[in-house]
């Protein structure tokens, strides 16, 4: 299946991924409901977008106890609004803590690759994030590591 | 002759059983299920009593879908006895059931406190979906709800509650709220937000009675009131009583199958009891603990579709060990999330705590040695990253990934976990794991019985 892959070094920290992401999802331009999130690493020198790996297990879909997380067409876990009652098991099963809760709607709501045109991959200027038929696997953890591992050798010095 | 498989037991372990056996089998067997109730699902009631959803939405299965999967259902019966020498089951109405394999999926019922009254026409459980109607029906705007209890089925349903309109005391005999849920301090900042939030809790309280007014036969005043009484302080007059005090499992009648039984029914890692043809899942199955290693009794809703899958795989001929469960609770009271995982109680474990009383938001990290054992974690639920965290936190603690180096800096900013999370290479740890050694499928992606 295809998959967001992810390219850390690439990214700017621009946040159009997010603003794209809610807009797709919600119909509104609030990163606050973005389903993809930029982060900022080593003191805000470089950045990662960071979304649902689409896990092999489906934490979120095996945990919910009404069947509301279901497998799109195009692979992704995604949630079923009017079967979802906002219980919030998926958000403590999901351990890559990529699920959301909409306080508003009273539903869990998750990253559904955009029913398979993912508007994050459209919205980067940069290449970073990119929709690709590949495994999906940990895009940022090496990044993370290194820079983390310059952050703590500054703090040591 | 096909293979008999009895499923003993229609919550969330039976249910994902019975489902896991017709997706593994590969060869048809039969399934025979008891169950004292309809298939629903016990997590979704409280949503059930806010009205948010119908009836019609808390059942896991249709009698047609069960039909579908080919099972033969034994509803509204009970077991009453396993002859575990002959693979014989034993209802209340005196049947008896032969199998091959079997499933003990009984759960737990609620334990009422031991007092004058408790039976009460005004006292209520709220366990089962009978109960939650009886609850349903009894709630008006303006009601003063008394809950006696606070421990975390008590808080499934507080929300609920205040949002049809009624007041509401909880009253608990322990000195603090949601004792095997959170610390004292995560127990503190919940009861003030809830007291900001208008509801009274009193802590401490030792019911005595719960007693009718006006002295006559009946347990209620004119208005349909209850007396609560207490071995100090003032009366309480309730419209409506819920007992959330506990549960107890159901084991009593299996006290001569043989079967050897602990805090539960021992298990091992395929999910077997000390008789290897009998299984047992969820509330009633003492198996293995994530973290400590040990065997532990998680009567949660995860563990139940955890152990539910893993015997239904084993029970449908693969081969399926079992990591371990992960205890882990979550609960919402006014918009105030809270939830805690693993070893939080650890007293042993090096922990570290971050608290902002004015957002509120309150973390705790329980370490061994380079692992996160356990967690705490409130939070607004209006605030993404109390979500996210939650779920990073639990990624954490399930996947033992090596965070020592990241120890000292989230001890001193426990709120920041996402950085260290992505850079121990949690998420490398995590991505092959699936409980049953391949992805899992869709709750509609199961196969029909021919």
């Amino acid at each position: 299946m295809k998959v967001l892959k992810i390219v850390p070094e690439r990214c700017t920290g621009c946040l159009r991924c997010e603003l794209a992401c809610s807009y797709m999802q919600t119909g509104e331009y609030r990163p606050a409901k973005s389903v993809i999130r930029v982060s900022p690493f080593e003191g805000h020198t470089s950045y990662a977008p960071y979304t649902c790996p689409q896990c092999a297990e489906g934490w979120c879909m095996t945990a919910c106890p009404v069947g509301a997380i279901t497998i799109s067409a195009v692979g992704a876990k995604d949630v079923v609004d009017d079967t979802c009652v906002g219980c919030k098991l998926c958000t403590i099963a999901c351990p890559y803590g990529t699920m959301f809760y909409d306080p508003d709607t009273r539903k869990a709501f998750k990253c559904n690759l955009c029913g398979g045109a993912p508007a994050c991959a459209e919205a980067c200027p940069t290449a970073a994030i990119l929709y690709e038929e590949v495994v999906t696997e940990d895009w940022l953890g090496r990044f993370a590591d290194e820079r983390f591992g310059h952050a703590l050798a500054r703090e040591a010095r | 002759m096909p293979r008999r498989h009895l499923i003993i037991g229609g919550g969330t372990a039976g249910m994902n059983a019975m489902r896991t056996i017709r997706t593994e089998e590969s060869e048809p067997s039969e399934i025979t299920l008891v169950s004292t109730e309809k298939p629903y699902s016990r997590m979704v009631l409280p949503y059930y009593l806010d009205r948010s959803i119908a009836e019609s939405h808390v059942y896991t299965a249709t009698a047609k879908v069960l039909a579908g999967w080919g099972v033969k259902i034994h509803l509204g019966r009970r077991a009453t006895a396993l002859d575990t020498g002959a693979n014989r089951c034993t209802l209340d109405d005196g049947t008896t059931i032969e199998y091959d394999d079997c499933l003990i999926a009984t759960g737990s019922s609620p334990v009422r406190a031991p007092v004058p009254g408790a039976d009460g026409r005004g006292v209520h459980s709220f366990w089962t979906l009978d109960q939650a109607k009886g609850v349903l029906g009894e709630i008006t705007p303006g009601s003063h709800v008394v809950m006696v209890g606070a421990g975390f089925i008590a808080f499934t349903i507080l929300n609920s509650i205040l949002a049809l309109g009624a007041t509401l005391t909880i009253v608990e005999i322990a000195p603090r709220i949601l004792p095997r849920m959170v610390d004292d301090t995560g127990a503190g900042l919940v009861a003030s937000w809830l007291t900001r939030n208008g509801v009274s809790i009193h802590t401490g309280a030792e019911l005595v009675t719960i007693d009718e007014l006006g002295g006559g036969n009946s347990r209620r005043d004119s208005r349909g009131r209850t007396r609560l009484r207490f071995a100090k302080g003032a009366d309480l007059l309730a419209d409506v009583v819920i007992m959330a005090t506990g549960i107890r499992t159901n084991l009593e009648w299996l006290k001569d199958s043989g079967i050897v039984i602990e805090r539960g029914i021992r298990v091992d890692g395929h999910l077997r009891s000390s008789v290897p043809n009998v299984y047992a899942a969820g509330d009633v199955a003492e198996g293995r603990d994530l973290v400590t290693g040990a065997p532990a009794v998680h009567a949660i809703e995860p563990t139940a579709q955890e152990h539910g899958r893993v015997a239904g795989a084993n029970m449908a001929g693969k081969s399926v060990t079992y990591k371990g469960s992960l205890l882990m609770n979550i609960v919402e009271v006014c918009h105030l999330d809270v939830a805690s995982f693993g070893a939080w109680d650890d007293t042993k474990a090096e922990a570290t705590t971050g608290l902002q009383p004015e957002r509120p938001a309150y973390r705790k990290l329980l370490w061994r040695g380079d692992r996160l054992i356990g967690a705490i974690i409130l939070g607004p639920s209006s605030q993404i990253w109390t979500t996210n965290d939650i779920g990073m936190l639990k990624g954490l603690v399930q996947s033992g990934a090596p965070a020592g180096r990241f120890k000292e800096r989230l001890g001193r900013n426990p709120f920041d976990i996402k950085p260290a999370y992505i850079a121990s290479r949690t998420t490398t740890m995590l991505l092959p794991e699936t409980v049953l050694g391949r992805p899992a499928k869709a709750p509609d992606d199961t196969p029909v019985a021919v």
